[in-house]
């Protein structure tokens, strides 16, 4: 982190360090949401709103909280506002509600949640902390949104909803199944490498200095892992 | 026998049709991370199994019992604690009292509680399928093995993809994924035959 | 043990906090999500009942209404919508229905549904602007009568639990139990044990005969009378002077079956088909048999088997010539198996032996009941020849 400019923190997230196709973190809604644009930009929202809370309370409360019990208390932060956000979403807008279902209050085990709490929030001030948050969001926001584009438009032929006109009658209904969200998240990911080559620090493989339970996983080389960050 | 049918149902569906990881996408990140070889994999999916049928044991009674309908809203914040709060217990008892399963399981039990098939199976449990305790039990143990199988069989797949020549882009996790892709395609496969299995 | 009990205090203070902070985020929110949702259940239930207004819930623990209703609503202008779980074929489904205060079908929908064929979509607007005392005239769908069926039954039962929360009293019993009602008044003895007996020749009057499976006690069905005779052909049920005569009649011609009745528990190589048979005064033979056809043999997605026999009769000489063959009962699948009840099918076997009873059409579309139809008159003359040695 040698420019700390706060633009390049927000810009960070949305290409250089995305959290979806560079740190391969919050897999599991990246895949289930993204069968159509309107369910990946609710679920980006959503989780962009947490993690902006998160990181600003996590970051406010950084010199309070005792190391020894601050992930449990990361998580009842974290979970609070996935449920504050989740009463208000299912108040109004009930359709991005039954839409989300289950995935919903699983944003409380996203891992860029947890992760950017620990990496990043844990350490730095509540400015810093919340251009970050709002940045990882951008960023799972763009990338969610180009998922869903991809296996919407193929898959049903519309956008958002929005049919579109002689593509609506050649869907390939493979990329809304699961097996196309797979494909698709592995094709973009080879995208991203091709195009960020060299400048993104590209993970080869799944790694624990991605990962957030590195912090309660005693393995030797998740420490050392941490401490490179 | 109606009420045992129904119940091999739930467990062949949970296991097969309804495959968490393959079908819903929870717990992608273990899949995707701990698949590398075949002990790992299935020490992993051992320790899911176990936490989940535990924590569907612990969450389903406190959700009917005390949270109930007016104090639902704590669902999402007492469950994630409930479930880290078994893994550390697990980790504790497992150390001191059977130290040989601890040291084979040991280092994949703090990875469950970000484990979203964990507090998934215990939210779904109640709030999608409204199951009853056993029935409850028996869909955390099908997840479970669902679990352990889709990361026994992908574990089989990758040491395949290690041997074969792929395009740079796409080595290390795009090809990981594309191969999900066609495990996740197999998979579609039991789609419709649990149903028809006890026609 | 000073980090210790910091670590203990700082994570109890946070959680109390959050729990305060989402009691109050859900104060706030509960009352609009509650609107949202009584919203939408209002939008789901004007479309059976399009003029309802202000739908409240009833309690439905008050009233004794069919096991079938899960939940129902009144609405402003005295009109109820009812929602009912039921089987059909495969797996439950669920129904609303709207009624408006004249006790007329105002829209039925099938609002989760595995049923196989979607007829359940459509049958709902058959069902549409009848009365309780018109939905029997509704008939149900060939090829998925058991979902329409159900699907009739349901809103049979919406209609009279429209009857009851408007303080009225309904006939909640399936057919069945009126069936088994009306039997055991007619023969308390035989303790709701009934067998329908085989009726071989019309009897003059007669509908059907039910016998107590315990003892010889019989029950005669005459049009809607049901008359409980007791072992030793006394009559318990009062009745006509006309019907007394009828059922002495029947019971001579009970009578008179049973002595011609032949034992076939010591006839080891009969044909497993034959059910019972009989032998006249004049040497002919009547067999009853069970075909197997498609009902047993056959079943698919779209036309279940019914597991049921084809029921025949036979009578033939003793040179095994077939005098007349009628088809008593059958479940086969409705217009195509069903054939094999009209005579122009099995008036074809009248006549035929042993060497040219294959020689007759087909039912189209029916392999499966065309051949186990043959297959049973086949072992008629194998029994016939069987019959022939023993007597």
């Amino acid at each position: 982190m040698k420019n700390n400019s706060n633009l390049s923190i927000i810009l960070k997230g949305i290409l250089l360090e995305n959290p979806v196709f560079v740190l391969i973190l919050g897999t599991c809604p990246t895949l289930a949401t993204t069968k159509t644009v309107i369910g990946a930009v609710g679920m980006g929202i959503a989780a962009t709103a947490v993690l902006i809370c998160s990181n600003i309370v996590i970051s406010l409360l950084r010199k309070v909280i005792p190391d020894s019990v601050r992930i449990p208390c990361y998580i009842v932060v974290i979970a609070s506002f996935v449920t504050i956000v989740e009463m208000v979403i299912h108040a109004y807008v009930p359709i991005i509600y039954d839409l989300l279902g289950v995935y919903l209050p699983l944003i409380t085990v996203n891992c860029i949640i947890l992760g950017r709490a620990e990496m990043f929030a844990n350490k730095n001030n509540i400015a810093k902390s919340a251009l970050d948050g709002l940045g990882m969001g951008l960023g799972f926001c763009v990338a969610l949104i180009l998922m869903a584009t991809v296996r919407e438009v193929i898959g049903v032929g519309s956008f958002a909803g929005i049919s579109i006109p002689f593509l609506e009658n050649y869907t390939v209904k493979f990329f809304q199944e699961a097996p196309g969200g797979f494909l698709v998240y592995g094709v973009l990911i080879a995208l991203v490498f091709k195009i960020t080559h060299g400048k993104a620090p590209y993970k080869k493989e799944f790694s624990c200095d991605s990962c957030p339970s590195a912090a309660f996983c005693n393995k030797a080389h998740c420490q050392e892992a941490k401490e490179e960050i | 026998m109606d009420a045992f049918k129904s119940l091999v149902i739930i467990m062949l569906s949970a296991v097969f049709v309804d495959n968490y990881v393959l079908t819903r996408f929870l717990g992608i990140c273990p899949f995707l991370g701990v698949s590398k070889k075949l002990d790992s994999a299935v020490g992993m999916g051992v320790a899911v199994t176990f936490v989940m049928v535990m924590a569907t044991a612990v969450t389903w009674p406190i959700q009917t019992y005390i949270l109930g309908e007016k104090l639902g809203y704590l669902q999402t914040i007492v469950f994630i604690l409930i479930i880290a709060a078994l893994v550390q217990f697990t980790e504790i008892v497992l150390k001191k009292f059977i130290p040989a399963l601890h040291k084979s399981l040991g280092v994949y039990l703090p990875l469950i509680t970000t484990n979203c098939a964990v507090l998934g199976v215990a939210i779904n449990n109640i709030n999608e399928s409204n199951f009853n305790f056993l029935q409850s039990i028996i869909n955390s143990i099908g997840v479970g093995l669902g679990f352990l199988l889709a990361m026994v069989i992908f574990s089989g797949l990758r040491s395949k993809i290690q041997e074969s020549e792929i395009p740079e882009s796409f080595k290390g996790l795009p090809a990981t994924l594309i191969a999900a892709s066609f495990v996740s395609l197999a998979f579609f496969g039991f789609g419709g035959i649990i149903e028809n299995l006890f026609k | 043990m000073k980090n210790n009990i910091k670590s203990v205090i700082s994570l109890t203070a946070i959680c109390i906090v959050t729990s305060i902070l989402l009691a109050f985020t859900n104060n706030l929110t509960a009352p609009i999500i509650a609107k949202q949702e009584a919203a939408a259940v209002n939008d789901a239930l004007t479309v059976v009942l399009p003029n309802g207004e202000d739908f409240q819930s009833v309690d439905i623990t008050k009233y004794t209404l069919p096991s079938t209703i899960t939940e129902a609503y009144s609405e402003k202008n005295g009109g109820y919508v009812f929602k009912m779980e039921t089987t059909g074929y495969d797996v439950g489904f669920v129904i609303l229905c709207g009624i408006d205060k004249d006790g007329v079908v105002k829209g039925a929908t099938s609002i989760s549904s595995k049923e196989t064929l979607g007829y359940e979509k459509s049958y709902g607007d058959e069902l549409k602007d009848k009365t309780l005392g018109d939905i029997d005239t509704v008939a149900t769908v060939a090829g998925a009568t058991k979902t329409t069926a159900a699907y009739k039954s349901a809103i049979k039962d919406a209609l009279n639990s429209f009857v009851i929360l408007n303080g009225g009293t309904a006939d909640l019993r399936s057919e069945e139990e009126i069936l088994a009602d009306n039997l055991n008044t007619a023969l308390p003895e035989a303790n709701g044990e009934f067998e329908i007996v085989l009726i071989l020749e019309e009897i003059n009057g007669i509908d059907t005969i039910y016998k107590s499976v315990k003892n010889n006690g019989f029950v005669f069905v005459i049009g809607e009378e049901f008359i409980g005779t007791d072992s030793d052909g006394n009559i318990l049920t009062e009745t006509s002077e006309t019907n007394k005569t009828i059922i002495e009649n029947a019971r001579q011609t009970l009578l008179k079956w049973a002595d011609s009745q032949i034992d076939l528990t010591k006839l080891t190589d009969m044909p497993t088909s034959v059910e019972a048979a009989y032998k006249a005064d004049n040497g002919n033979y009547t067999l009853i048999l069970h075909a197997a056809g498609y009902g047993i043999n056959g079943g698919d997605k779209y036309h279940p088997a019914s597991g049921e026999p084809i029921v025949i009769k036979v009578t033939a000489s003793k040179d095994g010539k077939i005098i007349t063959c009628k088809t008593l009962e059958q479940n086969e699948t409705a217009n195509i198996g069903s054939a094999c009840a009209d005579e122009s099918f099995y008036s074809q076997f009248n006549g035929k032996t042993e060497n040219d009873y294959t020689e007759i059409d087909a039912i189209s579309g029916a392999t499966l009941t065309t051949d186990g139809y043959k297959n049973a008159i086949g072992d008629v003359f194998t029994a016939i020849k069987i019959l022939k040695g023993v007597s």
